[in-house]
């Protein structure tokens, strides 16, 4: 009795080892890229989402994209940059050739039904108030389309960025909800199959219109539990994952098996001050004494190991918009009492309550009790409250945070994009609005002349340093980790476009 | 209330046998050396450490033990050791006061309906079992997603969970004692519904009702962790065992002290509130065997 | 018997009712969810106009009874998240989780149950107090520590089992293990002093006395006993265990409703949360209710109770 158990025991320790997931096959293997969560829909421009986004862009494509340091736009199922002959006519040319999964020929008329696919109220597409401007949309040619818009609209380039395009034919047949679940793009994987909360399979489309993807087969696979995703990738099961926490860089290295590549997003991370409620925030002095009293760079250098980078203003460095000749607040707790006390008010008396997330960027909650306990130090008492993000989420929008939160913000590669999103009085992302900002908002937002714009969004730029809407805090960098064998390098942008992705030669 | 369900109730405290009298023993004593451990910690937490349990230093993030930092410090720089005094606090806050609170409400509900039956019986009972189909962690998220996270809210989802327990075993046992001789008898002679339950039910409760709370305690303080695993824990820098474990899990392959200590703060603890229950159980349980 | 049958499906159907009201009123209470899955561009008329859409404008009341009409049809709305009908999303994740469990509480029984037979067989011995001490320790440590724990040890470490994610065997033993852990060590207790209980009462000692081997009077007569409330703790356990998967799919990326539940929660998705509410009362209400039935079967008496 007791030897057949014994037996039957070893057989199945030999079974469990002679099974387990072995690394050869290397190259039929797919890649598989861990995810915190499924596809909220696989229907192209509906949900904004970076999840969601991310994977979408694998199957559809999209008309432009960012490529390169500093990030530029590219043409990819267009043909070129868009032709803009006066102020409210935009001229886009596609690229021949293309085809859809399923066959159906790409051109205008696919753009023109998915840009009327999303203006339907009826089908509930975040990218909506986006294209609100939109006057008519034209089928030129095959390959050409005319937008024209109601009012000059220079935001459109950026809008026509990532922008992906569905299948005309498919969509009409058989639905918004059947083509959500099974999806039919012209980009360069073909969805095969998703299992719900499990995993997004995709393989190679041979008749992509660039050379066909080095790697054959995608996985996405979705692991909900951070811990759980950076053991995937240290197993070798994932072979890339986002967010490496800063800490976790040199065990990631050490591991043989993976390695960290960073980038500095173009995601900026902000420490709102809500001017909205009478007290001393409204004060610009106060404003500004915060951005003198805390060490930004030393939470940098210590907390993210340098693993992030400051920011000056409301735009990151690699914003196209940014204005390059402002210097950060220097760390000076002597000013900050004394701009304090001269907006009348008494560091060791003010007490405030800061909102913040719990993981949703990197280091978040950590940074907010170091930002706190700097604040500290020069008298002023700060309470910390940690929410869950759907809470802090709600919180925000309907104004229920304290004096201060902490949020990000991204991408975000030019300017209209982050200022007219967060600084206008309605919006709430940033709790911050001046009657003169808005003005000078509204009036950057039309102009075309590309000089003059910068000269706009540059002057803005410096009226809100000044305002000290937030305590300037630093653009994230995007540290995902990679297994060695892939060949891939992240992008600012927060893309993972796998057709850029190769098996290395080993 | 369907006996079933009364017998899950009884399994809680698995009563009946065991030693006939009331040595102390081994695992006794050790649960209650622990137990008072865990205490005297609690107590005496701001003598025995020089540190305090919210003091940062970012110089001194992620440090593995030395001497300066017995445990080792997390991505703050913050004692870990100190941080594990302060959330001995928490835990046994915790662990008192739901049981405390959960407990007089399972217990009035349960004499209640147990010694009315009939129709308050039946309504009470169903009270229980829809209280009883939300899964606890479903419920506690609800909760904390409602009322925000912190403390108190983690405290009042343990109440809402755990007094159905008490009810349920308090109502069998009114049910089992409702037919001894003597309160029959009482009742029949006419004897004030009061003064039955104070007189005669009431008494023989209090030893399953305390061995009861001995095991929930530890239930309770493993349950605080859950709940703070899933992102839905104390506020910080509130320091609770449940709350450095999910703070460390982000550094759990290069920082092993952030997630061990806690870890073993806390299987110690309910390891020793359950001895001491087990200990409790087998020597005050009246119906110790033949 | 039909009669009492009868009696306490009503009841079920009633905790069921009540279930949904109560979650169907939470809601209210956890404040806007229709910002939340707009984006930051969407204009206040849009938001209005999607909220009429939704019915979100409507008096609490008419929402309940539209609420309570459309459960009734199976009905529950879309998901606010991914805008898909609600009902399907959760039932679709049920088979993973009705997997992990069953196979949980096997392993859970089949380690239990011996345990607590031998330990109250060979009271005192060495083996009843390390099977004590591992069942204490058993209910001591957080599933999530152990789940944590094992992938780091099986995973990263030895590299012989899979991090997570549903595919072959091996990708239950992880999560399994973590979610039998708690149920076995109160499985292995109950029968063990179940047994206790039954060793003691005349009849085994009459069949101990007429000199049948112990392990016959063990098996056939006090096991078949003592089963009766370990039976009972069965069917309720598996409710608790249904529950308990919430962190071991959440660790193990397993793709079952406990997890997809908590992702809804978060996200604010709350004709999910109400499906999910929904049917965990019902398979609760129906576990109970089996247990019950069975409990009446077998023991006639607390019918007349």
């Amino acid at each position: 009795m007791r030897v057949t158990a014994l037996a039957l025991l070893i057989a199945l320790l030999l079974g469990l080892v002679g099974s387990a997931p072995t690394p050869t096959a290397a190259r039929d293997r797919p890649i598989v890229v861990a995810l915190g969560a499924e596809p909220r829909s696989l229907m192209a421009m509906r949900i904004v989402d970076w999840t969601t986004n991310v994977q979408q862009m694998n199957i559809y494509d999209r008309l432009y994209y960012w490529e390169g340091f500093p990030p530029r736009i590219k043409p990819s199922l267009a043909a070129e940059l868009p032709q803009t002959p006066d102020d409210l006519t935009w001229i886009i040319k596609l690229r021949p050739g293309v085809k859809f999964h399923n066959g159906e020929p790409f051109g205008a008329e696919a753009v023109k039904f998915t840009l009327e696919w999303l203006l339907d109220p009826r089908n509930e597409s975040h990218y909506r108030p986006r294209f609100a401007f939109i006057e008519s949309i034209e089928v030129v040619d095959p390959l050409t389309l005319r937008i024209r818009t109601k009012e000059p609209a220079p935001i459109l380039r950026y809008w026509l960025v990532d922008f992906t395009v569905m299948a005309p034919g498919y969509v009409r047949s058989v639905g918004s909800l059947e083509a959500s679940r099974n999806p039919v793009g012209a980009g360069p994987y073909k969805f095969v199959r998703w299992d719900r909360d499990e995993r997004l399979v995709l393989e190679a489309n041979p008749a992509y219109w660039n050379k066909p993807p080095a790697i054959k087969r995608v996985e996405f696979r979705f692991i909900p539990d951070f811990s759980a995703r950076l053991a995937a990738l240290l197993a070798g099961e994932a072979d890339i994952v986002k967010d490496v926490p800063p800490v976790a860089v040199d065990q990631v290295n050490r591991s043989g098996l993976a390695e960290v590549r960073g980038v500095a997003s173009s995601r900026i991370n902000y420490l709102a001050l809500v001017n909205f409620k009478p007290g001393p925030l409204q004060d610009r002095r106060v404003r500004q004494a915060l951005n003198y009293a805390v060490n930004v760079d030393e939470i940098v250098a210590t907390l993210f190991r340098g693993r992030a980078t400051r920011i000056p203003g409301a735009l990151s460095s690699i914003n196209e918009n940014v204005n390059p000749n402002l210097k950060p607040y220097p760390f000076n707790p002597e000013r900050a009492v004394q701009l304090i006390k001269e907006a009348g008010y008494d560091p060791t008396k003010l007490e405030f309550t800061l909102d913040s997330p719990s993981g949703r960027y990197p280091l978040d909650k950590e940074a907010s009790e170091a930002i706190a306990s700097y604040l500290a130090r020069i008298g002023i008492r700060v309470r910390v409250v940690v929410n869950e993000w759907g809470t802090h989420l709600d919180k925000i929008i309907n104004r229920r945070t304290g004096e201060m939160f902490y949020l990000g913000w991204g991408p975000a590669l030019e300017a209209q994009g982050t200022i007219a999103e967060l600084f206008r009085p309605e919006r709430t992302y940033s709790g911050f609005g001046t009657p003169n900002l808005t003005l000078e908002i509204n009036k950057a937002i039309p102009i075309v002349d590309l000089k003059k714009r910068q000269a706009a969004w540059n002057r803005i730029q410096v009226m809100l340093y000044t305002e000290a809407p937030w305590i300037f805090l630093w653009q994230q960098h995007d540290l995902y980790g990679v297994n060695k064998r892939v060949k891939w390098e992240p992008h600012p942008a927060e893309k993972i476009f796998l057709h850029d992705a190769e098996w290395t030669r080993r | 209330m369907s006996d079933a369900t009364a017998t899950m109730a009884r399994a809680a405290i698995e009563p009946r046998r065991a030693r006939r009298r009331l040595p102390l023993n081994r695992s006794g004593a050790f649960g209650l050396i622990v137990v008072a451990l865990v205490a005297g910690a609690a107590a005496l937490a701001p003598a025995i450490t020089p540190y305090g349990p919210a003091d940062s230093d970012l110089i001194k993030t992620l440090q593995a033990p030395s001497r300066e930092h017995w445990m080792g410090t997390d991505q703050l720089g913050r004692d870990l050791f100190t941080r594990i005094l302060y959330g001995a606090r928490v835990s046994l806050a915790i662990g008192l006061v739901t049981v405390g609170v959960s407990g007089v409400i399972g217990l009035v509900v349960g004499l209640v309906s147990g010694y009315l039956g009939g129709p308050t019986d039946i309504v009470l009972m169903r009270l229980v079992d829809v209280q009883l189909s939300f899964p606890f962690i479903l419920l506690a998220l609800v909760v904390n997603a409602i009322l925000g996270i912190g403390l108190q809210n983690i405290i009042l989802t343990l109440i809402i969970t755990g007094w159905v327990v008490y009810a349920r075993l308090v109502r069998g046992e009114v049910l089992a004692l409702k037919t001894l001789d003597y309160v029959e008898a009482a009742r029949a002679l006419g004897a004030q519904q009061m003064r039955i339950v104070l007189r005669h039910l009431l008494p023989n409760l209090w030893t399953p009702v305390i061995i009861l709370s001995s095991l929930q305690v530890a239930q309770f303080i493993v349950a605080e962790a859950a709940i703070s695993f899933l992102g839905f824990g104390v506020q910080p820098p509130m320091a609770s065992w449940g709350n450095m474990l999910n703070e460390g899990k982000t550094y759990i392959y290069n920082a092993w002290w952030m997630t061990t200590f806690p870890g073993v703060a806390l299987v110690l603890t309910a390891l020793g509130v359950n001895l001491v229950g087990d200990w409790l159980r087998d020597t005050l349980d009246p119906r110790l065997g033949p | 018997m039909l009669q009492f049958v009868a009696r306490r499906m009503l009841e079920a159907l009633v905790v069921v009712f009540l279930a949904l009201t109560v979650v169907f009123a939470l809601q209210f209470l956890a404040g806007d969810p229709v910002k939340l899955f707009l984006p930051t561009d969407t204009t206040q008329k849009e938001i209005e106009e999607f909220r009429e859409r939704l019915g979100f404008n409507d008096p609490w009341l008419v929402q309940y009874v539209r609420f309570i009409r459309g459960a009734l049809r199976g009905d529950f709305g879309n998901s606010l998240r991914q805008q898909e009908p609600a009902l399907p999303l959760v039932l679709q994740r049920f088979p993973a989780t009705l997997s992990l469990s069953g196979v949980a509480m096997l392993l859970a029984l089949g380690v239990a149950i011996p345990v607590g037979v031998i330990s109250a067989a060979r009271r005192n011995s060495w083996f009843d107090h390390l099977g004590i001490g591992a069942t204490v320790l058993g209910q001591a440590i957080p599933g999530f520590w152990l789940g944590l724990m094992l992938i780091y040890v099986f995973s990263v470490w030895m590299r012989v089992l899979p991090t997570g994610g549903r595919g072959t065997w091996l990708h239950f033993i992880m999560p399994s293990v973590t979610l039998a852990a708690f149920v076995a060590a109160r499985f292995a207790r109950l029968t063990r002093s179940m047994m206790l209980d039954v060793l003691g009462q005349d009849y085994i000692r009459t069949a101990r006395a007429k000199g049948l081997a112990p392990p016959r009077v063990l098996y056939k007569h006090a096991l078949k006993n003592a089963s009766l409330p370990v039976v009972t703790l069965l069917a309720l356990q598996l409710g608790q265990l249904l529950g308990g998967a919430v962190i071991t799919e959440t660790i193990f990326a397993w793709p079952g409703v406990g997890r997809f539940l908590v992702q809804a929660l978060l996200n604010r998705d709350f004709p999910v949360v109400l499906v999910g509410v929904f049917l965990t009362a019902v398979l609760f209400s129906a576990l109970n209710l089996a247990a019950d039935v069975a409990y009446a079967w077998l023991n006639p008496r607390i019918r007349y109770e």
